[in-house]
């Protein structure tokens, strides 16, 4: 069986296993306001989940991604109090982000420097603009009408992140698979020599990469916003290793050109369903942390480990 | 048949006659069954164990057979993860959350859908600043206070010829130690401490390294400085370390808000002559019976309402002068330790 | 003009990476000495020398690491649960013999850093996978087992305490503490081992190429394996140190280290996909960013300046490390081809 297929089931076997226990565990569990819960207590995390995706089947990474969505979260916020009107406020805090991205893209793609370097730098530094604008205040007192976008359902329970969740899932899903670019991204992600050698315009398709993902953060900053109803210069903080796990339980390799979206479509509805299991078991964070953890090894281990039996069940040595 | 309707009557004054004597008496009927949440700004430090103490001292003397749960956030995920416990506990239909609030203002929307579904939301020792989604906040000591406290002691260390000093506070949005500097600065103006000079605030984030070369950093920069001023537990047993091994401790002095068993050996060694706290225990009882009582009724969240709280003794929830808007249940005085009365404190 | 050309000969531009990082380094201090007064003091040493020398041990272990290709992330955790693990083993036996609890210090640091070992050399699971698992399991072991306790320097002997004002050779104003001294000799034992010895030089090789490595027969499994052992057996150290400058040991120890480390090994110019870089280039990383952090603080730049004008000069530090490097590069392969050209042109 192809190996990722194999990934995909084993990963819908979990999910399947979780949501039993959840509903057998929890008698809250059940219910379309927990669910939605579910989705929008991580809802911007997940978002920025589906394109750190496409930059680490590229075989980049992008560790600045929180720092940018604090940062856009900031200038929209700086900018509203300063008394721009909050719609101009938002292009603002999306901009920020673009030139974020355009910036990771410039020192990456064409001065060639390694994105853990770049990226890295990034976070510390993203973050301290974020502060310079913020320092120690908070700042909120927003429209009604973007608070209750951040908060309450647009179409039924649905609300806006969840739905812009979907849409981009669905675009991500066929930009990924069914369009040149993606596998230009693949390509890039398998052998960035050889794509440069074939004619792949290898920096434009990094520059895409990282500005898109800077880009996207910077929509799901805007969008915790509004969920929160306030804004700080610690928003986010943190949020890039929760989006790296849930990419890598996806089944995307590390070392880039491997992986696709519906592993981690599934992921994140594994990690979403089982912090919600637990949050409502009143197990703490702490242990949610390990568990996940845990996860992450046991997800790889365990297929490589069958593999080696099945192996030597065959009598084959590999 | 008057027989009958005198019985009847006074069957229907005797049913009544409970209620009338309950409500808004303050006084908690033990037994019920209240499912509470208590939830610190993040688990891992000794204020917080206390105050765990403290509610769970009150659950037991109001018999209530709901377990209270203790749940908090890991301290860096503390503002994510506090929304969460409060979302997923709306979510179980609990009574109650007691929630030391380190989120700022970005709790109000899930405080608020807790308060939508009936759930008293108490915080303690740090409020929500705009006080919407919140029920009541039992403060320990008045926030204004506080700043005066503190800039006696700054005063006190350096003495009347005043000096230069400059404060280690936690985390840059931690409502409560902001509301703690600004009062402190308002007190400052009076002309009692004209010759104090505040050089700088720097922030530890309640890490205990990060406190120390903050620390660091102070002595560095500020050479004339005379006391740092650390209103944070974790903050001031790291700056008073850094200052002994500086051995800066006869020209530097330290003070703030710390835990005696933590602060014992530097105050016996002159580091930190003088620094104050409350009782985090009493602060987690008073917080578990004022949410208890709101939550069973016997209590209302209104300016004026009298209650008893246990071996704590009578309250009165009040306006907070400290905020816009608010209530407040103000649990009473600190106290200043030295070296005198630490080392019975410290047991 | 004919010693250049010897250099240009005989030394490649790889090497010369740390010289233009030290560089980096001298030019950083002069800049800041111009802008602070009291800047050139024994005191400005001490203070970088002290945050460095726990991030230097660190990335001694972590080079070793990213040269066979992998990383290992849970150097923070590791570190924080033997920090507190013996912080409170020493609180609570206060008779511990130093070197014992340093010992054991490393000892479980190892035995963290094997089962990293083990999961990627035999699991097959690859390190970012691994580590990014068992820093969470590691720390969330620790808040469990720890029950919201902090280890407070009441409870530790006098010569812990002490441990980092200890003045091992002073001379004159210069006080030389104990922990840099530690870092110093650890990357000056990591260095000549990895460079004289032959057994070292698989690292470098199975970073390089591993699929070549195994096909020409090294232990490519024993070799990743050493590697995050050591790197564990270091962050164990680490902890102790950690434990010793900073005394009070909350469950959050070392929280964060591995950001640093990363930061320190990749400024020094180790190559992350792995097989070359020097033990000694992650050190001056280290020193690079130590030097960068604590004379922000020194400036008076408002505290909410100095992230972003860190974050910016990390990435300045690493554009020019590889822009002097690539013109390193372009003048050695110049001087190479103009080398063959005149040989071939005396050739018959």
């Amino acid at each position: 069986m192809n190996s990722l297929r194999r990934w995909e089931t084993l990963l819908f076997v979990l999910l399947l296993a979780v949501v039993s226990l959840n509903a057998t565990e929890s008698r809250y569990y059940l219910g379309v306001g927990n669910f939605i819960n579910l989705f929008q207590l991580s809802i911007e995390k997940s978002i920025v989940a589906l394109m750190m995706a496409f930059v680490i089947i590229g075989a980049e990474i992008d560790l600045s991604v929180a720092s940018v969505m604090g940062l856009a979260a900031c200038v929209m916020a700086y900018t509203f109090q300063q008394g721009a009107p909050l719609p101009l406020a938002i292009l603002l805090a999306l901009a920020a982000g673009v030139l974020a991205g355009l910036n990771n893209a410039f020192w990456i793609a064409y001065v060639g420097l390694p994105s853990l370097a770049v990226t890295l730098a990034g976070l510390i530094g993203y973050r301290g603009l974020a502060r310079i604008l913020v320092e120690d205040r908070a700042i909120g007192g927003f429209p009604l009408w973007f608070n209750a976008l951040g908060q309450q359902g647009l179409i039924g329970p649905l609300t806006l992140s969840i739905m812009i969740f979907v849409i981009l899932f669905v675009f991500f899903a066929v930009l990924l698979h069914a369009s040149a670019f993606g596998r230009l991204v693949y390509v890039v992600g398998s052998n960035v020599e050889a794509a440069r050698y074939s004619g792949v315009r290898v920096a434009r398709v990094k520059t895409a990469l990282f500005a898109g993902s800077a880009c996207v953060s910077a929509l799901a900053g805007v969008l915790y916003a509004a969920r929160l109803g306030s804004v700080r210069g610690d928003m986010a903080e943190g949020f890039e290793l929760d989006v790296i796990t849930t990419v890598l339980l996806g089944g995307v390799s590390i070392f880039g050109g491997k992986g696709n979206m519906v592993g981690v479509g599934l992921s994140l509805l594994l990690i979403l369903n089982l912090r919600n299991g637990m949050g409502l078991a009143d197990i703490t964070g702490n242990t949610q942390n390990y568990v996940i953890g845990g996860l992450l090894i046991l997800s790889v281990l365990v297929p490589n480990i069958y593999q080696d039996i099945q192996n030597k069940w065959k009598g084959r040595e590999r | 048949m008057s027989k009958l309707l005198m019985g009847v009557a006074a069957a229907a004054l005797l049913t009544l006659l409970p209620q009338v004597a309950t409500a808004d008496d303050g006084m908690a009927t033990p037994g019920k069954d209240v499912s509470m949440v208590l939830l610190p700004k993040f688990l891992g430090i000794l204020p917080f164990d206390q105050a765990h103490k403290g509610a769970e001292e009150a659950a037991q003397e109001l018999k209530n057979p709901a377990k209270l749960q203790f749940l908090g956030p890991t301290p860096q995920n503390s503002v994510a993860g506090q929304i969460e416990i409060v979302t997923n506990a709306t979510t179980q239909g609990v009574k109650a959350i007691l929630l030391s609030n380190n989120s700022g203002d970005q709790i109000v929307p899930a405080a608020k859908a807790a308060q939508a579904k009936g759930i008293k939301v108490v915080t303690w020792d740090s409020p929500i600043p705009s006080s919407e989604g919140e029920d009541v906040f039992v403060a320990q000591v008045d926030f204004g206070d506080i700043g005066k406290v503190m800039a006696d002691m700054t005063l006190n260390l350096t003495g009347p010829e005043g000096g230069e000093f400059a404060i280690l506070s936690a985390s840059p949005d931690a409502a409560n130690q902001n509301a703690w500097i600004a009062a402190m600065k308002v007190a400052l103006k009076d002309a009692k401490y004209a010759k104090l000079k505040l050089d700088d605030i720097v922030y530890g984030n309640d890490e205990s390294e990060k406190s120390y070369t903050q620390a660091q950093a102070l002595l560095d920069k500020y050479p004339k400085i005379k006391v740092i001023m650390a209103p944070t537990s974790v903050g001031i047993v790291a700056a008073a370390k850094a200052l002994q091994d500086e051995k800066l401790c006869d020209k530097v002095k330290i003070s703030g808000l710390g835990l005696p068993s933590e602060m014992l050996a530097y105050t016996k060694n002159g580091c930190a002559p003088e620094f104050a706290l409350w009782s985090f225990v009493d602060l987690g009882y008073l917080a578990y019976t004022t949410a208890y009582q709101l939550a069973t009724g016997t209590l209302e969240a209104k300016e004026g309402a009298k209650f008893k709280a246990g071996r704590m003794g009578e309250f009165t929830i009040t306006k907070d002068p400290t905020r816009a808007k608010g209530l407040r249940v103000l649990m009473g005085p600190f106290t200043i330790y030295n070296k005198d009365n630490v080392e019975a404190a410290a047991k | 003009m004919a010693r250049v050309n010897w250099l240009r000969r005989h030394v490649r531009p790889e090497q010369l990476r740390e010289l233009s990082l030290l560089a980096l380094i001298v030019v950083a201090v002069m800049f800041f000495g111009s802008m602070i007064e009291g800047y050139y003091s024994f005191r400005t040493f001490n203070r970088i020398a002290s945050s460095v020398a726990i991030i230097g041990v660190v990335a001694v272990g972590q080079t070793l690491v990213v040269l066979t290709r992998n990383i290992d992330l849970s150097v923070g955790s590791i570190a924080g649960f033997t920090a507190f693990f013996v912080g409170t083993l020493i609180a609570n036996h206060n008779g511990v013999n130093p070197l014992l609890a340093v010992a054991i210090s490393i000892a479980i640091g190892g035995a963290l850093g094997v089962v990293n070992g083990v999961l990627v050399a035999w699991g097959r699971v690859p390190a970012v996978v691994v580590t990014l698992g068992t820093l969470a399991i590691y720390r969330g072991v620790l808040v469990d087992l720890s029950g919201a306790k902090t280890v407070t320097t009441d409870s530790l002997p006098q010569w812990l305490v002490d441990l980092p004002r200890l003045n091992i050779a002073p001379v004159g104003d210069l006080d030389v503490r104990p922990l840099f001294v530690v870092a110093v000799v650890i990357v000056i034992l990591f260095q000549f081992g990895m460079g004289y010895l032959s057994f070292a030089r698989r690292f470098y090789a199975i970073g390089s190429n591993p699929e070549a490595a195994q096909l020409i027969g090294l232990p490519l499994k024993r070799v990743v394996f050493i590697a995050f052992v050591v790197s564990g057996a270091l962050a164990g150290l680490a902890g102790f140190m950690t434990l010793a400058r900073f005394g009070n040991i909350t469950v959050e120890a070392g929280r964060g280290l591995e950001l640093n480390v990363v930061a320190a090994v990749v400024v020094g110019g180790v190559n992350i996909f792995g097989g070359s870089g020097r033990v000694t280039g992650a050190m001056l990383g280290a020193i690079m960013i130590g030097t960068l952090e604590q004379s922000l603080f020194r400036l008076g730049v408002s505290e909410f300046w100095r992230d972003a004008l860190l974050g910016l000069l990390i990435l300045l530090a690493v554009a020019s490390d590889a822009v002097i490097l690539k013109r390193l590069n372009r003048i050695w392969a110049r001087t190479e081809l103009k080398r063959i050209d005149s040989l071939a042109e005396r050739a018959p």
